[in-house]
């Protein structure tokens, strides 16, 4: 049980230091403040490229991977207990 | 209304971007009651029963981050990094001549902009989530808690929580960006609405439950409906400032000839105000938690300062609310700005030269209709506090002014995005 929790600690490490810089990557189409409450509608015709679309792909698995890790060690933790 | 609503669910495109949103609010609520890894996630449900009602401190932050902060979850943090990177940028335009320059440049430099406010929100995020560990790990986050939250306190797990947490904060990022690229509306304060209007069920039933009536639970319900009235009517209204275009040749075309007008909101600044008033006003408790328990000063500063019924709070609280107004409203629109603007495109108000003018016009009109703006803002932060400490309810504020505000904004906004979807195809929308 011990090399489960330690390896999929490692894995949790990995995936969330991929997912800080890989979400970064991101064109960011956030707006700002006076976006958020608000602002005018800001329409912005996002035409993801190829790059765009590999990006995203990437993010989604790194995300899911990253989720399904964190569920896993919560159950270690529950049964171990 | 209701038709409206099938209408918009029976446009294809409109569905899908609907459906859209709605799967990444929902991805975002679970996520956050997903435990951080090392955290003990029974020992802080038992923590959370045993110190329920005696969580100031971080009252508006776990109010924005729905609940999830005191649950220790993936996404603690929740979009309050996003929240204060911006302001701090916004604020920093003032100081900084680059950040103005780039805001000037138009889209290229607010996308730069945006760049900046989101690598300073990942620096933030670590800040935060290294002082949430730390304090829940000294058992300061429910002080007076029998059982420890995190069993296991050695130095890698300490870093794998902040690294998890960190990571989840840069994932809610991501998730608003999804919702404004390919949903409907802005996704962050979509994000802030879902997690704000996922407490309130809780919230009312703590207020059904307990040692109130049920008089006073439709008390409250009807205060909270008619402070939601008042909001939606005020928000909604705006003085308009006619402007005419001149006509004008620019090569065989004719430009202008058309005469529109400026919106002025009463309440330009939004709920921004509030939040800054409200983070301001929680220094003190800050400052009394690192002094000694007993001391003078600190009892001073907890009967006047902290207990937010206390006079001089409120009163503070009022002042630094309509500052706020002026101040933010100063840094949004700027009359120098489109006075200059309306002169290149051959645009005056009637009556008024334009030029300098113009823009003292416009800075008095602005200085003027804000007055009363302020003074709306700090009485619907207040009215809820006010109704409740009247009617005696337990501490506890949910329903407080800031939250009905920004759940009612975002709805307007969301709503009115929807609608102008709508029109695109010739439909009767929300709002008539």
């Amino acid at each position: 049980m011990d090399a489960l929790r330690i390896s999929l600690q490692l894995l949790l490490v990995i995936t969330s230091g991929l997912l800080i810089p890989l979400v970064l990557l991101h064109k960011g189409k956030g707006g700002g403040l006076s976006d958020m409450f608000g602002g005018g509608v800001s329409s912005s015709i996002g035409s993801s490229g190829v790059a765009e679309r590999n990006l995203n792909r990437l993010t989604i698995m790194i995300a899911v991977t990253w989720a399904i890790v964190i569920v896993l060690l919560g159950l270690i933790q529950r049964v171990t207990n | 209304m209701l038709s409206a609503f099938v209408r918009a669910f029976r446009t294809p495109d409109l569905r899908r971007k609907l459906l859209f949103t709605i799967a990444i609010m929902s991805i975002f609520r679970v996520g956050s009651f997903l435990p951080t890894p090392g955290v003990s996630y029974p020992n802080v449900q038992i923590c959370i029963d045993e110190t329920a009602g005696n969580n100031d401190l971080l009252g508006l932050v776990n109010l924005f981050s729905g609940g999830a902060l005191l649950q220790l979850s993936v996404f603690a943090l929740g979009i309050m990094p996003y929240i204060t990177a911006s302001i701090i940028v916004q604020l920093l335009r003032v100081v900084i001549p680059r950040f103005e320059a780039l805001h000037k440049e138009g889209q290229s430099g607010t996308a730069k902009l945006t760049q900046y406010t989101r690598y300073l929100t990942i620096a933030l995020a670590i800040l935060q989530s290294t002082t949430v560990i730390t304090i829940a790990r000294t058992g300061q986050l429910f002080s007076g808690c029998s059982v420890d939250v995190i069993p296991n306190d050695n130095v890698q797990t300490i870093l794998l929580m902040v690294l998890t947490m960190t990571a989840g904060t840069g994932l809610i990022m991501w998730l608003g960006e999804l919702i404004s690229e390919r949903g409907v509306g802005n996704g962050m304060s979509l994000l802030i609405f879902t997690s704000i209007a996922a407490s309130f069920p809780t919230a009312l039933w703590s207020i059904a439950g307990g040692d109130n009536g049920p008089t006073k639970f439709t008390v409250v319900l009807v205060i909270v409906v008619l402070v939601i009235g008042l909001v939606v009517f005020v928000e909604q209204s705006q003085r308009r400032i006619p402007v005419q275009y001149a006509k004008r040749m620019v090569g065989r075309k004719m430009y202008g000839g058309s005469s529109t007008y400026i919106p002025i909101k009463i309440n330009m600044a939004g709920v921004i105000p509030i939040i800054f008033a409200s983070s301001l006003l929680s220094v003190p408790q800050l400052l009394a938690q690192f002094g000694d328990q007993t001391s003078d000063w600190v009892i001073w500063l907890q009967v006047n300062l902290v207990d937010p019924s206390a006079p001089l709070h409120l009163v503070l609280y009022v002042v630094l609310i309509i500052f706020f107004c002026y101040f933010y409203t100063a840094i949004t629109f700027n009359p120098d700005e489109v006075a200059d603007n309306m002169k290149k495109y051959g645009g005056f108000i009637p009556g008024i030269r334009a030029g300098r003018p113009t823009a003292e016009y416009l800075s008095f009109v602005i200085s003027r209709i804000t007055a009363p703006g302020s003074v709306y803002l700090a009485l619907v932060a207040l009215i809820p506090t006010i109704a409740f400490i009247l009617l005696d309810i337990s501490q506890n504020i949910p329903f407080g002014g800031a939250s009905i505000l920004i759940v009612v904004g975002v709805g307007l906004e969301t709503v009115k995005q929807i609608e102008s979807q709508l029109q695109q195809r010739h439909y009767e929308g929300f709002l008539r």
